[in-house]
């Protein structure tokens, strides 16, 4: 694979020239026919089931009666009376926290540790990438849980060192940690956006600072990271979005109840209990919505805090 | 060269997504078979024998075609209830006693008086037939009996010295039981059955008492259901049933349940499903009685261990009541099925199949015949709302297994949201 495949092409859209040009309304409507099925899909299977979404979180809907208005009741039940979701929030909150940063770092280091390789660069990058490909999957959550179950891989290998783990997505301080380390494991995606971003940074700041007798440490945190500041920025908003979504390795680990005790009880997974075990679509629809509010609200404080360390050196008057 | 490439790739995208669109309809107008869609839920052994009556029965009937489907209960109730909702219910459904109230009341299944010629219930023993109804309407047809159980290693048992359980035996009997297998060298010999409100249920018609009374409400008290946790927390602490990280990991299937991972020799499940176990443990496992009240009163019942229904939105029921005919009433469905359903409903076919099954059937007809007469009148169909309360009900036992709340407290809370859940 080659740098240049994983940014995007900045070839300059091929412009409409030579003799006759057609009206302008004409080639509008040619490019609406060509755009149709997007449009339609995203209409019909996108902007339609929202707007459905949206109506039926002031209902009472039980997937088998006609939906019932309830007003804000679905709304004033889940900040007043509903200590699971609350518990759910916290969960998803404290995930976020472990997971991102985490899963950040490592792709970081392994970008720069891949970087100033010489050989074999490519077969590491797609080798570090894989697990960003398989990661969503279901089956890959069930593997984890055979590993991190009782008497599963990892508590043997530990166990054979005299550690013995007892398993741990199965008991309640250990099972979200077990969740975190699946997704810190896939930074195969933001890898590669980091490595992209480092091949960016013009080697004349590098040479200029080892001249100065400038280390490694001290090139990483003076250039690197500042330079790299934009990719980073935007890992993180892209990272921790995907973040408050979690759904699949929770579902698979905790068996769809977010067990044990409620300890991978993730916003998401509470969201499907109400709605698909439950049977109450209208309150599951309340509260996608005010996931849908709250992300919009987390990005916008990250997309402010940004003005005070994301530096874009085109800006800055170079 | 670039733009015309790109054009047509854009023309090839817009056909296949038209296609894509057109395709499934067009392929099953072609050809004049009517094509039916059958789902249940169950486990691999399950499939292998309904995929034999089918075939069977559409060698004698080529004109028809059925296609199959079949998961685990958990996510065949939210795909059915999915499709409900969407008004894409399969032509045959498979449906538990708990899901009646709900299908019947919401005219998703067809009346099935509507097709009697098709499918004629003289055979069938009455009482089960209203399992059914609702509202005096036959929505769905019982496929078969069964029964809760202990399933235990025979191994086990005798090692400890301890001999078959009898109808009649009481929960003491059996932590007593639990001690001696524990005396024999057998850690944690039991499945806590703390978090199944199967189990709790049997326990409660044991003291005279029932889950939900005639108005659809809890028919319990905080109090009834802390004292179940709070014995079943005693056996976990005396190290007699399974620690809260083993008991957290069940989800419907045997393979995640203690006895089925060998951690434990003994666990309650329904007798036809626990036909899971036989890989495992071989003619080792046996069936026994559930534990009765303090005075012998029977907890345990006989119920449709599932019906059958047919959709109202089906464009083929006639069709669908000969298949439906087929596997209730045929001899040929019969020697297929065995008991893997549950004990046939129809006399005829029940007196037929009970001599001649094999193997662990043999076992759940055992259980059956010994349990013949001394059962007390199944509880009525669950209310609607009471789907959502199993889970939770494992959900909050959770909170008690791993010592987070008091049996008491967690029973309150289990209370409230059960008065929510069955509001009418």
């Amino acid at each position: 694979m080659d740098e240049a495949a994983v940014l995007p092409r900045q070839r300059p859209a091929p412009a409409v020239q030579g003799g006759k040009r057609r009206p302008k309304r004409e080639r509008e409507g040619a490019a609406w026919v060509f755009l149709s099925p997007w449009v339609l899909g995203a209409a019909v299977l996108t902007l339609l089931p929202m707007a459905v979404s949206l109506y039926l979180s002031f209902t009472d809907y039980d997937l088998f009666d006609p939906p019932s208005w309830v007003g804000l009741r679905n709304y004033t039940q889940m900040f007043t009376e509903d200590p699971r979701l609350l518990r759910s929030v916290l969960n998803t909150l404290l995930y976020v926290l472990v997971a991102v940063p985490l899963q950040l770092a490592l792709a970081l280091a392994v970008a720069v540790a891949l970087k100033s390789m010489k050989r074999g660069k490519g077969f590491y990058r797609s080798a570090f990438y894989a697990p960003s490909l398989l990661g969503a999957s279901m089956s890959i959550a069930l593997v984890w849980r055979a590993l991190f179950n009782d008497g599963g891989t990892v508590d043997n290998v530990l166990g054979s060192l005299g550690l013995h783990t007892g398993g741990w997505v199965n008991r309640p301080g250990w099972a979200l940690l077990s969740v975190a380390l699946l997704t810190v494991w896939q930074f195969g995606a933001p890898m590669v956006i980091f490595l992209a971003g480092l091949q960016q940074i013009p080697k004349e700041l590098y040479e200029a600072a080892s001249v100065d007798g400038a280390g490694r440490w001290r090139q990483f945190v003076s250039i690197t990271l500042p330079m790299l500041s934009p990719v980073l920025f935007f890992n993180l908003v892209l990272q921790t979005i995907q973040a408050f979504q979690v759904f699949t390795p929770a579902f698979a680990v905790s068996g769809g109840r977010g067990g044990p005790a409620d300890s991978t009880l993730f916003y998401t997974l509470y969201l499907y209990d109400r709605g698909f075990t439950a049977s109450h679509m209208g309150y599951a629809s309340a509260m996608a919505w005010v996931l849908l509010i709250a992300i919009a609200i987390v990005t916008a404080v990250l997309f402010r805090t940004s003005r005070s360390w994301v530096f874009y050196a085109n800006e800055e008057g170079r | 060269m670039r733009r015309p490439i790109t054009l047509a790739a854009m023309a090839l995208a817009l056909c296949l997504a038209l296609a894509g669109c057109g395709g499934g309809g067009a392929s099953t107008a072609a050809d004049s078979k009517v094509t039916l869609r059958f789902t249940w839920w169950g486990n691999a052994d399950r499939a292998a024998r309904t995929e034999k009556a089918v075939a069977a029965f559409e060698r004698a009937n080529p004109g028809i075609d059925i296609q199959t489907s079949y998961s685990t209960y958990e996510s065949y109730k939210q795909k059915l209830a999915t499709q409900a909702a969407g008004g894409d219910v399969p032509d045959l459904i498979q449906l538990d006693y708990r899901q009646i109230s709900q299908y019947a009341g919401s005219d998703v299944l067809l009346d099935l008086g509507t097709q009697r010629k098709a499918l004629p219930t003289e055979d069938m023993d009455s009482g089960l037939l209203k399992t059914g109804q609702v509202g005096g309407v036959q929505y769905a047809l019982p496929m078969g009996v069964g029964t809760q159980a202990l399933a235990y290693d025979k191994e086990a048992w005798r090692k400890a010295g301890l001999r078959a359980p009898k109808p009649g035996w009481t929960w003491e009997e059996w932590a007593d039981a639990l001690r001696k297998l524990k005396a024999a060298g057998y850690e944690r010999p039991m499945t806590d059955p703390g978090s199944m409100e199967d189990w709790f249920e049997v326990w409660l018609r044991g003291q005279g008492k029932r889950l939900y009374g005639a108005d659809g409400q809890a028919a319990f008290s905080a109090a009834d259901l802390a004292r179940f946790w709070a014995f079943t927390s005693k056996l976990r602490k005396e190290g007699l049933v399974s620690r809260a990280e083993d008991t957290t990991q069940m989800a419907g299937s045997v393979e995640d349940s203690p006895m089925g991972r060998k951690r434990a020799v003994a666990e309650f499940n329904w007798d036809a499903p626990s036909a899971g176990y036989e890989a495992m443990y071989g003619d080792r496992l046996a069936l026994a009685p559930m534990p009765a009240g303090p005075d012998g009163t029977p907890g345990q019942y006989y119920k449709p261990s599932m019906l059958l229904g047919i959709a109202a939105g089906s464009t083929h029921p006639r069709e669908a009541a000969r298949f439906l005919d087929f596997l209730l009433n045929s001899d040929a469905a019969a020697d297929i099925l065995g008991v893997d359903r549950g004990t046939p409903v129809n006399g005829r076919q029940r007196t037929r199949v009970l001599p001649k099954v094999t193997g662990f059937q043999q076992q759940v007809a055992g259980l059956q015949e010994s349990l013949e007469g001394k059962l007390k009148d199944p509880p009525a169909a669950p209310p609607r709302g009471d789907n959502g309360l199993q889970s939770t009900f494992q959900r909050d036992y959770d909170q008690v297994a791993f010592e987070q709340a008091s049996p008491r407290e967690v029973a309150e809370d289990f209370l409230t949201e059960a008065r929510t859940e069955l509001r009418p």
